[in-house]
């Protein structure tokens, strides 16, 4: 009798347990029948936004994309499409995105040479997203942003080592950009994980970013020494710019000898600011390796010589 | 000539040595030999904790690196050492130049024309068409060390001293100098550290003659049998200068 009793108590339990199972469930369907959320068709583009700085902030989906927020934050309803709905903003429209709040960094992006290809018509220039993620947009602390100081040169390398991109509209850019960053001490130290360097942002402005022929650049000849001079980095320099130029990205084409004898592509004001000590270095590159060919080859047959001399002689004095 | 020199002989007569009443002969002074033993320091810290940034993609740059104990230890180290080279290179000109009494002229450092002369004739010996070249006090393959050793010195802690304080070189020469330096810098390094690897380490490490290591580098003393082997016209020098000074007395 109470083995019995027992067996139908349990049973009982379970009928309670199946049927809070299928309330739940029933709930469940139809809620998400209710709301059909962004996550459900774009779940890659919803995880990635999990990532994002805005997300932890408060910001939804319909806070970049337009149209009518209804429902809760995080994953917000399709009714998201109506409205002001903008959906997939084009490339040119970005910055109109952005700028409802970040005001200033868009003023001062308005000024780069970016913009100004977008402005004439190249919109695969670099815009917000290209540096700072689409939906994964990270705060620029967090080491695993694209736009963090010491991912700088990676991002972009995405374009700037793109040869066809890089030929394609502007014919002033070499694609050789980050190969010649990394003969400099600055990326060497960086890859070994001293981060305490210049990476690109650091001398070409992030937002600011101008060729350096403009004057108001701060890669142009005459402001290097306040750029070379900033805080944290070469503090106290004080030097005359004018004798000071160099050309800081071009010490691999020393040693193919590009610069040497391709200088015609070089604005006229350039050419005479930077070269002349650059023809020297590319000899003297070329000097020290004959140099060291012949004086390490010849010793090294010399002691091959010696030790031969050896086998064969068993008394030399 | 200067007589007083040559005729440095040291006689080492260690009670209960077996090698007692053998005769060694003063080839470097103390001071010379401690110049070497910080050369050699400041020389290995260098090369060690230079050479991965100048191979910056080879697999054991990053292994001696983080070995060293990280970037900015690695960039620690060189500068201590490189400082250290300096001041050896500058004490060594100055007390060679100022402080010793032997006139400049007379020193047997110099290139001759017997240098020539021996290099040519070991090469002959070395396919054997002559005898070996008699040497001197230093045979033209230790003049050539020397010498390569200090035009090595000056190229090096030149363009050092640059590469160390850029900014403030660049008050004096242009930005584009600085990076010449550092093409001089590594290329001269790679060169030294090759040579002294290679050809330096043969003649006193590896070569049956002297191996594992001529002691000369701890002692400053050749033995009687080394000094007859390498520097013969030395040996005669020295021998007939102490047969005149016991026929004299």
């Amino acid at each position: 009798m109470s083995l019995f009793k027992k067996f139908h108590l349990l049973l009982k339990n379970k009928y309670v347990l199946i049927l809070a199972i299928l309330f739940s469930l029933f709930i469940g369907v139809t809620a998400a029948q209710e709301d059909v959320s962004c996550y459900h068709c774009h779940t890659k583009v919803v995880t990635e936004f999990r990532n994002n700085i805005h997300y932890d902030k408060g910001f939804n989906c319909a806070n970049c994309h337009g149209g009518a927020d209804t429902s809760n934050a995080s994953v917000i309803s399709y009714s998201v499409m109506s409205g002001d709905f903008i959906g997939r903003p084009t490339r040119n429209h970005i910055t109109d995105i952005c700028s409802k709040c970040h005001v200033k960094e868009t003023e001062d992006y308005k000024t780069s040479i970016h913009w100004d290809a977008i402005e004439k018509g190249h919109p695969e220039a670099a815009t917000c997203t290209d540096c700072h993620g689409i939906h994964e947009i990270r705060a620029i602390k967090d080491p695993n942003s694209s736009s963090n100081h010491h991912n700088s040169p990676v991002t972009c390398a995405k374009c700037h080592s793109n040869k066809e991109m890089m030929s394609a509209w502007y014919y002033g850019i070499k694609a050789d950009r980050f190969d010649t960053y990394k003969e400099s001490f600055h990326w060497r130290a960086l890859d070994k994980g001293y981060t305490l360097v210049a990476t690109c942002a650091d001398c070409h402005e992030n937002h600011k970013t101008k060729t350096h022929t403009d004057p108001t650049s701060s890669t142009y000849p005459e402001n290097l020494p306040k750029t070379c001079g900033k805080e944290n980095c070469h503090v106290g320099v004080n030097f005359d710019a004018k004798v000071a130029g160099g050309l800081v990205h071009d010490k691999e084409s020393l040693h193919t000898g590009e610069l040497v004898f391709n200088k015609s592509s070089m604005d006229p004001h350039m050419r005479d600011y930077y070269l002349g000590p650059f023809d020297l270095a590319y000899w003297i590159a070329i000097f020290f390796k004959i140099l060291t060919t012949t004086v390490i080859g010849f010793f090294t047959g010399m002691v091959i010589l010696d030790f031969l001399s050896r086998l064969k002689i068993h008394r030399r004095f | 000539m200067s007589r007083q020199k040559l005729i440095e002989v040291s006689a080492s007569r260690k009670i209960g040595d077996r090698n007692m009443g053998e005769i060694f002969f003063k080839r470097f002074t103390f001071n010379q030999l401690a110049q070497h033993w910080i050369m050699i320091g400041t020389f290995m810290l260098l090369v060690v904790s230079g050479m991965p940034l100048k191979f910056p993609d080879a697999w054991w740059s990053p292994v001696i690196i983080n070995l060293l104990g990280g970037f900015s230890m690695r960039t620690q180290i060189h500068h201590a050492a490189g400082i250290g080279m300096v001041v050896l290179g500058v004490y060594h000109v100055v007390y060679h130049v100022f402080v010793d009494k032997e006139s400049l002229l007379d020193r047997k450092v110099w290139p001759t024309l017997k240098d020539a002369k021996d290099f040519w004739q070991t090469i002959l010996f070395y396919l054997g068409k002559a005898d070996h070249p008699k040497y001197g006090r230093y045979s033209w393959k230790e003049k050539f060390d020397y010498w390569g050793a200090f035009w090595g010195m000056v190229m090096l802690c030149v363009t050092g001293l640059i590469m160390l304080f850029p900014f403030q070189a660049m008050e004096v020469i242009p930005y584009a100098y600085v990076h010449l330096s550092t093409i001089v810098h590594t290329d001269e390094a790679l060169l030294a550290t090759l040579f002294i690897f290679i050809v330096h380490w043969w003649n006193v490490h590896y070569c049956p003659e002297v191996f594992p290591m001529s002691k000369a580098w701890l002692t400053g003393n050749l033995s009687e049998e080394q000094m007859k082997h390498e520097h013969p016209l030395e040996y005669e020098e020295a021998m007939r200068q102490m047969n005149e000074k016991g026929g004299n007395s």
